[in-house]
């Protein structure tokens, strides 16, 4: 038997996978957004705390810009160290592209000033994520709740196929409240609690085989339970 | 990318892949081959094609991916032919191996994508095993 995705996965919860939700669990509209970035002069800031969905955000509006026919500048800085990689890439970015940072905080003051001002001198917008107030006008500010984490959980791949058996609702509300309303660190967890769950599953069900083929040999667990379900990256998918 | 299927979806294409292992289960060094049949892209023009054997990593980290076999098909007359139905094949090499993690996983896929001259495009993914670890147990409870 095929394995089973999780559909807990990076690679089905990172940014850029994920559609941005507003905190009613809607669909945010990146087209309207980038209107608003025009309106505040071309720089601003997505404010929110941590797994609050700034990267999921920033992803999207990055295609969006493409999809638009400009040209988007992805950067994230994830240490000091990556300072002189970005403000390179920003120097010789194209004019009148929109340059789209993630973790604005880590570029410091003075890294900060000078990415606005090569910025600003290519003729480029400048969109950044920030967990605080950053001297920028802010686009937007990302805030969570469990309803927002139970609409995520709801887009998630092959919900009718787990949702109830593997994970309950109680899950959600309960990791979303054990790590303080943080998004990513929730969907971790329930990962953690999917993986328990489905082995924990296969287990039972190996033990019933077992006593019903008296004393047959153990089988192999996860490969023995689940088929996999229609998501990307599982047998079959087809995606769009 | 998880996409609004109302901004990419092109008619209501399907790809069905068949694999000449039974249960999709190979060994390293193996030949794989598989051929597939399209289906629903009747009054779409497809101008690429791709096939490609891919790895990729799956859990709670960053996503890694390895591209083992890829080829891009794009003389009119071919893309016409494999549009409706095609075949390919490749040596599978000795690793990674295919793993059923608790952290990370790693898949084989077999990935077909069509680029339609709309500019809109459709993958489809088909996962096969490679070797045979065993999957990972979780460690006794209150550990």
């Amino acid at each position: 038997m095929l394995p089973s995705p999780n559909p807990f996965a990076t690679r089905y919860t990172r940014p850029g996978a994920m559609q941005p939700l507003d905190a009613a669990g809607r669909p945010v509209h990146a087209a309207e957004m980038l209107g608003r970035l025009d309106r505040l002069g071309g720089a601003a800031a997505i404010i929110g705390p941590h797994g609050s969905g700034k990267s999921t955000l920033l992803c999207r509006l990055a295609d969006a810009v493409d999809a638009g026919g400009g040209t988007a500048l992805r950067l994230r800085l994830r240490d000091g160290r990556d300072g002189g990689r970005v403000l390179l890439a920003m120097l010789r970015a194209r004019a009148g592209s929109v340059v789209l940072l993630d973790g604005w905080e880590t570029a410091g003051r003075i890294g900060g000033m000078l990415a606005r001002t090569i910025a600003r001198l290519r003729g480029c917008g400048l969109v950044v994520t920030a967990h605080g107030a950053v001297g920028l006008p802010m686009l937007v500010r990302c805030r969570t709740n469990v309803a927002l984490l139970n609409a995520i959980v709801d887009r998630l791949p092959g919900r009718s196929e787990w949702y109830g058996r593997l994970i309950f609702p109680a899950d959600v509300a309960e990791t979303f409240a054990a790590h303080g309303g943080d998004i990513r660190e929730a969907l971790f967890a329930l990962y953690d609690r999917y993986e328990r769950r489905l082995r924990d599953e296969g287990r039972a069900g190996r033990e019933g085989r077992e006593a019903d083929a008296d004393g047959a040999g153990p089988g192999s667990g996860i490969q023995e339970i689940v088929g996999g379900f229609s998501c990307p990256g599982a047998p079959g998918r087809n995606l769009r | 990318m998880m996409v609004d299927p109302q901004e990419r979806s092109v008619g209501n294409p399907r790809i069905e892949v068949f694999f000449a292992h039974q249960r999709r289960q190979y060994e390293p060094g193996d030949r794989l081959a598989v051929r597939y049949v399209v289906e629903g892209c009747e009054g779409e023009m497809i101008r690429v094609i791709e096939h490609s054997v891919v790895w990729y990593t799956e859990g709670k980290g960053e996503e890694d991916l390895g591209v083992h076999f890829f080829e891009r098909i794009t003389d009119r007359g071919a893309v016409a032919s494999a549009g409706r139905d095609g075949a390919f094949e490749t040596t599978l090499p000795a690793s990674p191996l295919s793993y059923e993690g608790l952290i990370v996983k790693v898949r084989w896929c077999v990935r077909v994508r069509l680029f339609f001259a709309s500019g809109r495009d459709f993958v489809s993914e088909h996962v096969f095993l490679v070797g045979r670890i065993p999957p990972a147990r979780l460690p006794p409870r209150g550990l």
